[in-house]
């Protein structure tokens, strides 16, 4: 994650492969680097008291990993859990470790690569997110893109 | 011998000689005149010289020689092990471990330092000696009984030694040589002993000496060829006058004829000689048949493996549960038997796996004994430590995690607990200081106990501090034992100086937040003018538990069963009195919480809601669940990062149907509970 963000930042013109996801009406780009499984959806454990987009633990290969809601985050309807809903495993840092997190995508497209020539300056109109949750926007198929701060999110 | 293992099995063979070195060190300190301290002290000097110099480390063997040279006197009882030497002496080991671990950054200017010391120690009174020593050619002989010494032309020896002790690196010819610069020399090899070619030892020495000497020294000269194997052998020295030394060649051509007149010589002069001899090597015999024992019944296993092995053993037990799941489900009755046996199998393998990781507290405790005598020398204390329960076993991980904290409870003990000797006699206590170190299992748990007899916490001071530092309202009223909690906040120190031992403040809350990370607690009860007593309370194990599982709403949770006393119906009685959450237990009041308000349950509770009592320390709580579904044995998992704020857990699990199952932590439910209850008194009140 770290020397990919960094690559990314220093090579404007590099283009990097992610993993496309659907969030509500969104489409996500998530570094293919970070991505560790895509898994169908296991039942998952609700952890009182836990921040709201960290809400369960979920059983990955014998480990526990917290399962997290980008939807949340971006302030998006929760919707019901589909035929297509997927979970995510990718690993990033927190407080310096490798911490594992379980995402909840509500489609899983493909691995694709994105380059950020296309980057959009300009945020959308009418768009309330938090700025610092979003590493850049892109086009992919002229469609907006947006490609998350995945450790900012977390945090 | 080649392989780079040597020398790493040498360092840790040495790390054990070490401890029993220091162990014999600080014993001498108590005991200055126990001759087998002496002993097994120069022992363990002597085995790591040995290997020292068989693995190349011969700066090590060197001053480890040194070493054992300027100690030698007190060996020999010249001088008495007084407690400025012990220091020396641990500087001293201290020097050769650095040699070991570290060979490259130690300087040897230390040793030199470390060795002058030593012979100043030493060497007054060698000084004092020496000058009767050389006229009368027998030094010290009037105590040893030698009187006829002054008469001797020579000396007819028999060597004996141990069977192992070419093993040891050390070579019986090479003493032939060394006595042969004494004098002229006839030494008979006695073969009797040489086995049948089947059954010859190749590194064992079967040979026994018949040695005719002829040189007028003292005895003392002989004993000192041997000094270093004198243990491993047995010496009989008979004086010869110059008549019997007539006839060099007689010994020589009738070796057989020889053998009991020296026994008859020896029995009847030097006794206090024999004496010697004879007592030295015995507990060394028994020495050597004990380790040879342990030896055998023992293997080192690296901590990495036993880690990996303990993984595994987690993940049976979890798959294992799944299949004792899916077979209770199944109405093949041989599937029943087959999942029964591995349920029998997987638990037994844990309890193996878990008992090959347990380790006696004793190994840490033997540690601070130097601790103690180190602080009770820079702080001119004189402490005592006493140590009870060390036979008390722990996981090998625990035993590394409390170290540290023991370490700031020992250190703060002496330095605050304990106090200056005036101040303890005006008190009417004796003037030795005590520090006690206890150990015992209660249950699933081991508590480790650090008590002083000394002045107690002085509840006042603690307060004025938290005033201070705005921890506590100023006049506020609150129980001393809440007060003496504030010790345990960060960056909180009474200490009106700092010393370098203690009083930074950054002691007791690491205390805290190691023992609370082991999953253990810390109690204190304090007495003033008679000591305190800090009690960690710590799991056995830390990787799996027995727990009970318990359903609240749709959720289960695990509670670690050591904590919970008993289970009870919550009655309607109880249920109705809202704002009032106690319950009665046999005449007690325990505060109760909902697990369903605390875990945020959905849908309607059970009809008949069940109270598991808990337990931490003295306090006991009520925890109130829908359902009690029975014991589970628990695999430990640790929460991740991002669930770091939740603190009402303490880990989580893996059911046997593969779902993740939180385990309480009923350290923090119970201080939920008891602020629950305060505020209800509060109220009350008002």
């Amino acid at each position: 994650m770290t020397q990919q963000s960094e690559h990314a930042a220093v090579d404007g013109d590099q283009t990097i492969q992610v993993v496309m996801i659907g969030l509500g009406d969104e489409k996500f780009a998530l570094d293919a680097a970070i991505v560790r499984e895509i898994i169908d959806p296991v039942p998952a454990t609700r952890v009182a008291g836990a921040k709201p987009f960290v809400h369960s633990i979920i059983n990955v290969r014998g480990n526990i990993v917290p399962l997290a809601d980008l939807r949340l985050r971006f302030g998006m309807p929760l919707t019901d859990a589909s035929t297509d809903t997927r979970i995510v495993v990718i690993e990033t840092q927190i407080d310096n470790e490798p911490v594992l997190v379980g995402l909840t995508a509500d489609k899983v497209y493909e691995v694709t690569e994105i380059s950020r020539c296309d980057t959009q300056q300009t945020p959308r109109v009418g768009v309330s997110w938090k700025s610092e949750f979003i590493r850049f926007i892109t086009k992919w198929r002229d469609e907006f893109v947006i490609v998350p701060n995945i450790e900012r999110i977390l945090h | 011998m080649s392989s780079p293992d040597w020398t790493e099995s040498f360092r840790q063979e040495a790390a054990e000689l070490f401890e029993t070195l220091e162990g014999a060190l600080l014993d001498l300190c108590e005991k200055p005149d126990d001759r087998e301290l002496v002993d097994s002290a120069f022992r363990a000097l002597h085995t790591i010289k040995g290997s020292g110099a068989m693995f190349g480390f011969d700066k090590v063997a060197n001053f480890t020689h040194e070493f054992e040279t300027a100690f030698d006197r007190v060996r020999k009882g010249e001088i008495a092990p007084t407690r400025e030497l012990i220091t020396v002496a641990l500087a001293a080991k201290d020097y050769i471990r650095a040699l070991i671990e570290a060979p490259d950054s130690t300087d040897t200017i230390i040793g030199d330092g470390i060795l002058d010391d030593l012979r100043r120690f030493v060497s007054p009174s060698a000084v004092m000696e020496s000058p009767p020593l050389q006229p009368a050619g027998a030094p010290a002989a009037t105590d040893r009984g030698t009187d006829d010494d002054t008469a001797v032309a020579g000396w007819r020896l028999h060597l004996e030694f141990e069977s192992h002790i070419l093993r040891n690196g050390s070579n019986p010819l090479n003493f032939l040589d060394d006595l042969s610069k004494l004098g002229p020399c006839f030494a008979i090899a006695l073969t009797d002993d040489i086995p049948l070619l089947d059954a010859l030892e190749p590194e064992d020495c079967y040979l026994t000496w018949d040695v005719t000497l002829h040189a007028s020294c003292g005895r003392e000269v002989i004993e000192d060829i041997f000094m270093f194997v004198i243990d491993e052998m047995t010496l009989t020295a008979t004086p010869l006058s110059r008549s019997d030394l007539s006839h060099p060649a007689e010994p020589a051509a009738q070796p057989p004829m020889r053998a009991p007149e020296p026994h008859a010589a020896a029995a009847e002069p030097p006794a206090a000689k024999t004496k010697e001899a004879e007592r030295a090597p015995d507990p060394r015999r028994e020495e050597t048949k004990r380790s040879d024992d342990r030896a055998i019944a023992t293997v080192r296993v690296q901590a990495r493996r036993l880690d990996e092995m303990m993984d595994r053993v987690g993940e049976l037990v979890i798959a294992q549960a799944r299949l004792s799941q899916l077979a209770a489900a199944s109405s093949d009755a041989s599937i029943k038997l087959i999942a029964e046996e591995i349920e029998r199998l997987a638990g037994s393998l844990r309890d193996t796996t878990m008992g090959a990781r347990m380790v006696p507290i004793g190994s840490l405790f033997g540690r601070f004994r130097r601790l103690v005598h180190d602080l009770s020398r820079d702080l001119s204390k004189p402490v005592d430590l006493i140590t009870s329960g060390e036979d008390t076993e722990l996981d090998k991980t625990m035993i590394e995690g409390l170290a540290d904290p023991l370490v700031h409870l020992i250190r703060n003990a002496i330095d605050h607990g304990i106090e200056q000797t005036d101040a303890r006699n005006a008190a009417g206590k004796t003037e030795k200081g005590r520090i006690e170190l206890h150990a015992i299992h209660s249950g699933a748990q081991v508590l480790v106990t650090v008590r002083d007899n000394g002045a107690g916490l002085n509840t006042a001071r603690i307060r004025a501090k938290a005033e201070e530092q705005g921890l506590l309202a100023p006049g506020a009223e609150l129980p001393d034992a809440d007060i003496h909690q504030f010790l345990f906040h960060p960056g909180f120190s009474t200490a009106q100086t700092i010393s370098a031992l203690s009083g930074r403040g950054v002691g007791m809350d690491v205390v805290k937040r190691t023992i609370e990370t082991m999953r253990g607690s810390i109690d204190m009860a304090t007495k003033p003018g008679e000591g305190t007593t800090v009690t960690l309370r710590l799991p056995l194990t830390l990787a799996i538990i027995e727990g009970l599982m318990i359903r609240v709403g749709e959720g289960r949770y695990i509670i670690p069963l050591s904590a919970v006393e008993e289970c009870v119906e919550l009655t309607a009685d109880d249920q109705r009195a809202r704002g009032r959450n106690f319950l009665n237990i046999r005449g007690d009041l325990v505060p109760f919480l909902m697990l369903r308000d605390i875990l945020q349950a959905s849908g309607s509770p059970d009809e008949y809601q069940k109270t598991i009592i808990v337990s931490t320390g003295e306090t006991r709580v009520g925890l109130v669940a829908d359902q009690i579904i029975g014991s589970h044995q628990t695999v430990i998992k640790s929460l991740s990062k991002l669930h770091s704020d939740v603190t009402i857990f303490s880990g989580a699990t893996i059911l046997g149907d593969g779902t993740a199952a939180l385990i309480l932590d009923v350290v923090q439910l119970v201080a939920l509970a008891q602020a629950h209850a305060d505020k209800q008194h509060l109220n009350e009140a008002a």
